[in-house]
């Protein structure tokens, strides 16, 4: 019965994982931006509809509505303001990747200021297990947390694969300047790209606020998580994020039935030494040939 | 990869803006603070921050010092790396010749540069067992955790007849303090450790420990961990179903226990403190604080007033007899006043530097915490 409740937690916490993998394997595939901030967009993400909905108890779609759009215009912003200046004038990656490291202690610290550096949590009936089955507990939030993952995937390949912005896109993380012969303009697509992006972290933000609560510096952990998925999925690989994130997820639960919960979060790096040894592509990834 | 470069951006931040919001004026008398600015434990650095701002304020305003007396904050990040590279700081650059400490693992770390360089370090906030052997210039003006499982541990089994613990514990000094000393506590009075349980210091996801827990069907579990993953803990072993009495220490004395729902019926220790009490010191503690911050202290806000307060008045004895404010004077000084008096009563301290109060249990209730048992 342990097993089986790991694996259900696994699913859950897996989920969420892919969730936030994916957002940031598509920014990063298509524009090449090492967008360390998609934390940052993470915890605002999750402090909007934590403040509109706890604290000032507004509607549940209005505080989603909000973090969204909060998430959106703090991607498109970063994206606008700080990537495609330093990409002008220098374009270097480890640049780019100081400045996105740099605003995301920002947003730790000003989330600090506004909301308060304290734990807080969304208080939800959601979030409260209810055993299904003899020493079996599972919470409607991870069925949530489920259906929310695979809603959000099957949009993201629809529009992908079928609208023309999405097909851009995928051309953009192809080749950038085929792109720009056809008459595309890669600045506008990677615009659209942080959208999108920033937009898939939303939904993981929002459960999370829910289930294990907040503190401003929880865009560590995002980035750690989303990292490493992004790795052993395959650079670029949206399939392969997702999947990497479910794994990541199900490895860090199933772990407990073996290991002290001290190793858990080794768990995740044994995971992706094992993929670069195993597959340095990744699961997904193109094979770079020699 | 990340970690080290986030901890140098998050410090220079913090000393840059802390640089540019405090400079000193000659004929200040600097005493020093290393204590969590930023990161999940940063709401400790806001508790102990006030109670130390308020004793420098109470001390400026009487003219207790020749000078003004004035406080630098280093940012710790409550790890013990980023927390001597702060302490050597004071030390070294601020010229600090006190300087007060928090968490274990920082105080035990700051511990080393204090002893070296013959400065003084208080800790108010850190309580693992190890921080009463860290020598001559390292002191505790906070109980420490062992006597605080000496009074919970009984406590359970004889009072409440809970035997079956489960230890959940952060793989820190002081985590591993306590799964030290418990097994032993535990079986001297009739009580049995099913199962303790490691979790890494920046670890958020608890659901799976949960199971576990579970399916060790414990009476109690006690959490040894603090700050948000103390409180994220609880509240997911609450959502996953776990209906135990679940017991801590001190560290769940903070505002976000109240706040939290699932941490209602929750029992901690704490140093007892009667704010109630007519003694001049206190009662001008509680108003003031009060009055400022419209809610009443916890023991962790008086701690560092305290600490604030005894260099004052060792400071204070050493100008009256011409003597320079160096560590070494200041040792000195503790040792010869003996009996100072502070929040909470008379402190005395013991000969390695830790000082005996009693210990109390308090349980969470809606927005508040009463005591349940006053320990001797």
């Amino acid at each position: 019965m342990l097993f089986l409740q790991l694996l259900i937690n696994g699913i859950q916490a897996g989920a969420l994982y892919a969730l936030i993998a994916v957002g940031f394997s598509l920014i990063f595939g298509t524009t090449r931006i090492f967008h360390f901030a998609h934390g940052a967009t993470f915890t605002i993400a999750a402090y909007v509809f934590y403040h509109l909905y706890a604290v000032a108890h507004l509607h549940w779609s209005i505080a989603v509505l909000a973090s969204a759009m909060a998430a959106v215009l703090f991607g498109l912003a970063l994206n606008r303001w700080v990537y495609i200046p330093i990409q002008k004038h220098e374009g270097s990656f480890f640049t780019v990747f100081v400045a996105a490291f740099g605003v995301s202690i920002l947003v730790e610290n000003l989330c600090g200021m506004v909301f308060g550096r304290s734990y807080v949590s969304v208080d939800t009936t959601l979030s409260r297990s209810v055993e299904i089955a003899h020493g079996l507990y599972v919470s409607p939030l991870s069925g949530v947390a489920i259906v929310i993952a695979l809603l959000f995937f099957g949009g993201l390949q629809v529009f992908l694969m079928r609208t023309h912005t999405g097909m851009a896109l995928r051309a953009l993380s192809d080749n950038p300047e085929l792109v720009r012969a056809y008459g595309l303009s890669p600045r506008r697509l990677s615009m659209s790209v942080f959208a999108l992006g920033s937009l898939l972290a939303v939904p993981a933000a929002i459960l999370s606020a829910m289930g294990s609560g907040l503190q401003p510096s929880l865009g560590e952990h995002v980035m750690l998580i989303s990292l490493a998925a992004s790795i052993v999925g395959g650079i670029g690989s949206l399939r392969g994020a997702a999947c990497a994130g479910l794994v990541l997820g199900l490895a860090e639960n199933l772990a407990l039935a073996y290991f002290q919960p001290q190793w858990s979060e080794a768990v995740t790096f044994i995971v992706l030494f094992l993929s670069i040894i195993v597959r340095p592509s990744g699961f997904f990834g193109r094979v770079i040939a020699s | 990869m990340f970690k080290p470069l986030n901890k140098i951006l998050h410090s220079s931040l913090v000393a840059c803006a802390l640089f540019a919001a405090a400079p000193a004026h000659a004929g200040d008398i600097t005493i020093g603070a290393d204590f969590p600015m930023s990161g999940p434990n940063a709401t400790y650095g806001d508790i102990f921050g006030a109670g130390a701002n308020l004793a420098a304020e109470h001390i400026n305003a009487d003219h207790m010092l020749d000078g003004k007396l004035a406080i630098q904050y280093e940012d710790s990040q409550a790890l013990p790396q980023q927390g001597l590279i702060a302490m050597t700081k004071l030390v070294n650059v601020a010229k600090a010749p006190y300087v007060m400490t928090a968490f274990t693992g920082v105080s035990k770390a700051a511990s080393t540069v204090a002893a070296r360089t013959k400065t003084v370090a208080v800790n108010g906030g850190g309580v693992g067992p190890d921080l009463a052997e860290l020598g001559p210039y390292f002191w505790n003006v906070i109980p420490l955790i062992n006597a605080e499982i000496d009074t919970m541990v009984p406590y359970l089994v004889k009072e409440r007849n809970f035997k079956r613990f489960v230890l959940i514990y952060v793989d820190d000094p002081l985590g591993q303090a306590v799964a030290k000393d418990m097994p032993t506590i535990l079986s001297k009075v009739g009580g049995k450790m099913l199962d303790s349980m490691s979790i890494p210091v920046t670890e958020q996801q608890f659901s799976g420990i949960a199971a576990k827990v579970r399916a060790d069907n414990p009476d109690v579990i006690y959490i040894a961990s603090y700050g948000a993953q103390e409180l994220q803990l609880i509240k997911q072993l609450r959502d996953n179903g776990l209906t135990q009495q679940i017991a801590s220490y001190s560290a769940l004395a903070i505002p976000g226990t109240l706040a939290l729902p699932q941490a209602k019926g929750a029992l901690y220790t704490t140093q007892h403190m009667d704010w109630s009490s007519a003694d001049p010191v206190t009662k001008r503690f509680v108003d003031d604080y009060s009055k400022k911050y419209n809610k009443q202290p916890t023991a962790y806000v008086a701690n560092y007033y305290n600490a604030v307060r005894l260099f004052a008045l060792l400071a204070q004895d050493l100008e009256k007899h011409k003597q320079p404010i160096t560590g070494e004077n200041l040792l000195k000084a503790r040792k010869d006043l003996k009996t100072f008096d502070m929040v909470g009563g008379k402190m005395v301290f013991n000969e390695n530097g830790t000082v005996t109060m009693p210990i109390q249990v308090n349980e969470v209730e809606d927005q508040a915490s009463k005591i349940v048992y006053a320990g001797k």
